[in-house]
């Protein structure tokens, strides 16, 4: 046993200098002149289409560059793939820490990448704000150093639910989802809120991933005669059912999808507006991606990436990118990790004017966006709604 | 191919040990992103090294050694989380799941199932499995993964790589060293003639079933193991980390240090875990220069890395060990 002990001490001294905290720990990734920030997506891979998300926040960063930075200094962003992996996402985050040494990390897609760097990035205690993927457990239990600047899974479901009962005399509620965990996500804080309203659904159908009819599942709704449906599904599977829900004479009965749909996707995959004219689906933005609202946005992605083909996906990062250089820009130029951290624990109500639901992120509660708005068609046009009737 | 001498022999296996040692200093070379990209490489040699022992020595088209793998993570991870069990006992655990799967996987081989049949039916076990992770939800955690307790051992957390980096060490090295003896063993020839020729081996009296069975639980427990160091690698263990593309690249591995080798399913492992962190500078091309240059060494040398160093000292070559024909 001492011959043990005596072997780990001396693998322990070896290790030592890898234990060390280096002095300069507060201001590591700052230049006079420039603040390093990581920036971790899947850049390859199966899931490399969510990429696609850091293009509003890396054209934020080019904007406030141009217009002279914050206090003097450039945001320089260094990208890194995590190619949608927990392991090669590891390496990423590693890299970004210790070797790259960036100031702060922000980003990153995809959930279970972000779940796995979780206990990383909280040890090492370098700010992160997770602008894009929605696991509610990656912010929560409360992490000191990780900011969710994107409405959670949590906050969607909610708002999926809130929006179902905003419509007068809404009292029969069905769900139909898949048995997957992403479906879950939406559908149980749906269903909490929903109890927390006195309102049980009165039914509670699957639909698997891949198939082709909900013919079952319609018919059982034909029974079930709700006033609004919710539909944790995938885009493909949605298509399906509302085709079928319209073929059986049910299209008349409003169905509430998650943010993994896009109202007008939906509608190229239907071929059929009556298919889609009670089709609403969470949309975290204060306006349709054409409208008004959101041409500033689109404008300033074109002119720093001008062939992005502008999606759903493309502006998500903005609203957080905004919050940061908002703390930034209030710490003032003696900047510090410990100072943003507690700037971003100040940061209140903060209107991005993208994001429908303003950011607020407190000591407590890291996880900054609350709500989200709905999308559906209003006159057979696509309009954002606050809630039912309600234009945003 | 030139056979070492006694004193070659010899200096091999001080060669051996001497290696290790050499590698106990790694850490004071490294960051915790180049320690963290080293662990892998270490995990990778115990997956290619059960993987090629099936698929290179016995001869058999098996594709179970993913399974066996997410068997491993899993074992590993539940017992540790659900059951509190210390990581450090759950690895002979896991290892042990391993081998039981290997046990499973092995019926196949066993009802004279081979070639292109055999593979299939060692893929659909490792998606079954892999459904079994996502549906098993109240033990797996389904799609959100099951993590990893945080522990300490001897007082230093195990979230630190370096010391995550000893123990992979000492597991890696201790089952490398037991495959390796096991090869060169009278069953290691039995497993090789067992490939050459099933029949003529049986003609000689040699239980071929019992040769196949040994070779793949101990392939499972190889795995295995390395499915629970993988578990602490990581630190949450996810259904999607057993999928095509883990068995893909560690097939990978297997061709490009030398199908059947121990040395080159060490070489396999630790060149092409490292290549894709040096193709990271080139952010969307990386697959397809890795996939380049794993055509590249397989073109120029059709029997691995290993046969790179067999060519330049007898060595490094390996007792029963046969280029497969």
């Amino acid at each position: 046993m001492r011959k043990i002990t005596a072997l780990f001490a001396m693998l322990a001294f070896t290790a030592a200098p890898a234990f060390a905290q280096d002095a300069g720990w507060e201001t590591q990734g700052l230049t006079d002149d420039s603040i390093t920030i990581g920036v971790m997506g899947p850049f390859s891979g199966n899931a490399s289409s969510y990429s696609k998300a850091m293009v509003g926040m890396m054209a934020y960063y080019q904007k406030v560059n141009d217009d002279g930075g914050v206090h003097g200094r450039k945001l320089v962003a260094v990208q890194e793939d995590t190619a949608c992996d927990s392991a090669k996402g590891l390496a990423a985050a590693k890299k970004l820490i210790s070797q790259d040494q960036v100031f702060m990390l922000q980003g990153n897609s995809c959930s279970g990448v972000a779940v796995a760097l979780r206990p990383v990035v909280e040890e090492s205690g370098i700010p992160w704000i997770v602008a894009q993927a929605v696991s509610d457990s990656i912010s929560v239990p409360l992490a000191r150093n990780i900011f969710h600047g994107v409405p959670t899974g949590s906050a969607n479901g909610r708002a999926m639910a809130s929006f179902v009962l905003s419509k007068p005399d809404t009292k029969n509620v069905a769900i139909i989802e898949h048995s997957n965990d992403w479906a879950h996500s939406y559908s149980d804080p749906a269903k909490e809120y929903l109890k927390e309203q006195g309102i049980t659904p009165s039914l509670e159908l699957t639909m698997e991933r891949g198939q082709t009819d909900a013919t079952a599942q319609v018919l059982q709704l034909r029974e079930a005669k709700p006033d609004f449906i919710i539909a944790a599904l995938y885009e493909a599977e949605t298509a399906i059912f509302l085709k079928d829900l319209k073929k059986y004479g049910l299209g008349d009965i409003p169905v509430m999808g998650t943010a993994g749909t896009d109202l007008e996707n939906t509608l190229k995959r239907t071929g059929d507006f009556d298919t889609v004219k009670n089709y609403f689906v969470i949309h975290s933005y204060v306006d349709n991606l054409d409208g008004p609202k959101m041409k500033k946005w689109a404008d300033m992605i074109k002119k720093y990436y001008p062939d992005e083909e502008l999606s759903t996906f493309s502006f998500v990062s903005i609203g957080s990118a905004e919050a940061l250089v908002s703390a930034l820009e209030k710490i003032g130029p003696d900047l510090t990790r410990s100072k943003l951290i507690a700037a971003l624990e100040e940061v209140r109500d903060f209107d991005t004017g993208i994001l429908s639901d303003p950011i607020t992120w407190t000591p407590e509660d890291h996880q900054g966006v609350k709500g989200s708005a709905v999308a559906g068609f209003v006159d057979e046009k696509p309009a954002v709604l606050k809630a039912w009737g309600q234009p945003y | 191919m030139q056979m070492p001498t006694a004193r070659q022999r010899r200096l091999r296996t001080i060669l051996f040990w001497a290696v290790p040692a050499i590698l106990l200093l790694v850490p004071l070379g490294t960051n915790a992103y180049t320690q963290f990209i080293v662990n892998g490489m270490l995990i990778s040699t115990l997956v290619t090294l059960g993987f090629t022992i099936v698929i290179g020595n016995l001869g058999q088209l098996a594709f179970a050694n993913t399974a066996f793998f997410g068997i491993g993570a899993y074992g590993s991870a539940i017992l540790a989380a659900k059951l509190g069990v210390p990581w450090l006992l759950t690895i002979p655990i896991a290892g042990v799941f391993g081998a039981a799967g290997g046990f499973l996987a092995s019926a196949a081989a066993l009802r004279g199932i081979r070639s292109y049949y055999l593979a299939i039916i060692t893929l659909a076990f490792g998606e079954l499995m892999r459904w079994t992770y996502l549906h098993a939800r109240p033990l797996t955690g389904g799609t959100d993964g099951l993590p990893m307790p945080r522990e300490t051992l001897f007082g230093v957390s195990l979230t630190d790589d370096t010391v995550k980096y000893f123990v992979f060490l000492v597991v890696t090295v201790l089952l490398v060293k037991a495959t390796a003896n096991l090869l060169a063993s009278r069953f290691g020839r039995a497993v090789m003639a067992v490939r050459e020729n099933e029949v003529a081996t049986a003609s000689l009296a040699i239980p071929t079933s019992r040769v196949i069975l040994v070779t793949f639980i101990w392939s499972g427990f190889v795995v295995g193991c390395a499915g629970a160091l993988f578990a602490r690698h990581i630190g949450h263990v996810f259904p999607e980390s057993f999928g095509m593309l883990h068995l893909i690249a560690s097939f990978a591995m297997v061709l490009v240090g030398g199908l059947g080798s121990v040395l080159g399913a060490v070489l396999g492992a630790v060149v092409l875990t490292a290549l894709p962190e040096y193709l990271r500078a080139f952010p969307g091309m990386e697959e397809l220069f890795f996939g380049l240059i794993v055509a590249a060494v397989l073109v120029a040398l059709p029997m691995g890395l290993a046969s790179l160093l067999r060519r330049m000292s007898p060595i490094f070559v390996e007792r029963f060990y046969r280029e497969a024909s």
